[in-house]
């Protein structure tokens, strides 16, 4: 039995792209405005902003922290906005939030929007951010640590014990870019799928990790509108409703962070939120998996059950989770397919689950898609939460 | 377009109950903090016990013996500050005493690095405050 009462009945999204012409106000305003058109309620409707945290922007994190949107957007029923940050997993707390706003009565339309616009940050601050976020700085980033390090060291540990080769990890890549070329909001939309033998040519950063494993950094932003369960049912319209979530805390620093405790973690938390859904993993028709790099993907795969342990990576070289496989995962692409959007990727994987649910996901539709398993993590990956989302109570 | 980046060699920032620690690595020794309570070995250092919350701490001198547990060899795509030193081996190392920490791997060419490598530590200087626990593979 679920604990959650909430669902999303609107979204909206812009493509992500490197456009510094785009600005930051210009895309909330292009996402918020469509999110609240598709979920069929008036502006005046939304009575609470709950914004997913900016990285790296801290001028707009301050404009949103301090009430801006809702008088950029004239919303005249909202009653309180603020900022929620957990990085990557900042989406989920935005609407485990939006729960307690509804359950409590502060509001009963939530606006949940993100935006990030990486072309206009200068280069050195990007660099910066992205080698600080997530590691300590005393433990860890004196060594000369980046994201790309952590996860190679990560990687070469999976492969150690597992045997995959390097071509099947670079088919993970394949797999993600196959679903993004069909994806108009992604960068690599329309884009040829590069091989595994074209991964494993571009330029080697660091051990295992090539230049096409790596992620673009985009432009880009999306939004939904959630309302209480009961709210959505009376609305006549495909909607999708949470119902099931857990979450396991792992480490803030990445060296605390074991490998055995993070797969146990990935698999408690996925049995924990099906078991909440009252589903089990062979009722899931799509895995909406956000790892942000793809060399964890196949670790996902084994802790979720979906491959043997050991055989992640080779369903991945066989082409089971690329478009036309039998295993629909991260339709979107995940961070490699869609760009990278700081904590926006998250946001526009809850996206993703609803347009799948509701039946409007185009070309990348999963058929008959009714129930989706998604997650997120933050940071570096100091956490793992996995919900469950349907098209039904 | 002129782009200027920042340069400086990041130094560990350090916490109060951090210092012996460093004060060890300048003195060719690897200190890690011990619970007196509790018996546990620490890693990172804090200022109470993370098991039992006890204040009653006290540092031990490791063998300075580990093992690889996990590594990455990076070849590009640093931080400009570090670009000088490519290509360099960050690692996670287990060290005898049951604590883990990530560390650089020298002395060595990094396509013979390997899981469960043996490796001792060695201190590497940053500046005449602080000297990082760097690893290199034991000579057999």
């Amino acid at each position: 039995m679920s604990n959650s009462n909430l669902a999303i009945i609107g979204i909206g999204e812009v493509p992500t792209r490197i456009m510094p012409e785009r600005t930051r106000w210009d895309i909330l305003y292009d996402v918020c405005m469509e999110a609240i058109r598709d979920s069929g309620l008036d502006k005046n409707d939304i009575e609470a902003v709950i914004n997913v945290a900016p990285q790296a922007q801290p001028k707009l994190a301050a404009e949103l922290s301090f009430g801006k949107l809702p008088e950029e957007l004239g919303l005249k029923g909202c009653k309180d906005t603020c900022v929620c940050n957990a990085g990557g997993a900042s989406t989920s707390n935005c609407i485990r939030l939006a729960e307690q706003y509804i359950a409590s009565g502060i509001a009963k339309a939530v606006l949940i929007p993100h935006v990030t616009v990486h072309s206009t940050i200068p280069l050195e601050e990007q660099i910066n951010f992205f080698a600080k976020a997530g590691v300590d700085m005393q433990w860890e980033y004196p060594f000369g640590t980046t994201y790309n390090i952590l996860m190679g060291m990560m990687a070469n540990r999976y492969m150690h014990e597992t045997g995959a080769k390097p071509e099947h990890m670079a088919s993970v890549v394949t797999a993600l870019r196959s679903w993004a070329t069909k994806d108009p909001n992604s960068f690599f939309y329309q884009k040829k799928v590069p091989t595994p033998q074209m991964v494993m040519e571009s330029p080697l950063l660091n051990t295992p990790f090539h230049k096409r494993e790596s992620n673009i950094l985009g432009d880009g932003g999306s939004a939904m509108v959630v309302v209480s369960a009961q709210d959505a049912g009376r609305m006549n319209k495909p909607v999708a409703y949470k119902l099931g979530e857990s979450v396991r805390y792992f480490s803030g620093t990445p060296v605390l962070r074991d490998f055995y405790k993070v797969a146990e973690g990935f698999s408690v938390t996925a049995r924990e939120a099906m078991a909440e859904a009252g589903v089990t993993k062979d009722d899931i028709s799509l895995w909406n998996i956000y790892m942000a790099y793809p060399m964890n993907h196949p670790i996902m795969a084994e802790a979720l059950g979906v491959a043997p342990i050991g055989e992640g990576a080779k369903y991945f070289a066989e082409g089971r989770m690329s478009f036309g496989g039998d295993i629909p995962w991260s339709t979107i692409g995940d961070a490699p397919g869609r760009g990278h959007t700081g904590s926006g990727v998250s946001t526009a994987m809850y996206v993703e689950t609803a347009r799948q649910i509701m039946g409007k996901a185009g070309e990348r539709q999963v058929k008959e898609c009714r129930y989706v398993f998604q997650n997120t993590a933050g940071g570096s990956g100091f956490n793992n939460i996995a919900t469950v989302w349907g098209k039904e109570i | 377009m002129d782009i200027q980046f920042d340069m400086t060699r990041p130094l560990p920032e350090t916490q109060p109950w951090s210092k012996p620690f460093w004060e060890g690595t300048k003195q060719g020794k690897l200190l890690i903090q011990h619970c007196r309570d509790c018996n546990a070995n620490i890693f990172y250092p804090r200022k109470v016990c993370p098991e039992c919350w006890s204040k009653n701490m006290d540092w031990i001198m490791a063998g300075g013996k580990a093992k690889v547990y996990m590594f990455s060899t990076a070849y590009d795509m640093v931080e400009p500050k570090f670009m000088a030193d490519l290509p360099y081996t960050l690692a996670y190392v287990n060290l005898e005493e049951g604590i883990r920490m990530m560390t650089r791997i020298v002395e060595c060419d990094p396509t013979d690095i390997h899981i469960d490598m043996e490796v001792e530590v060695v201190f590497h200087k940053l500046n005449d405050e602080f000297y990082l626990p760097y690893f290199r593979p034991v000579k057999k």
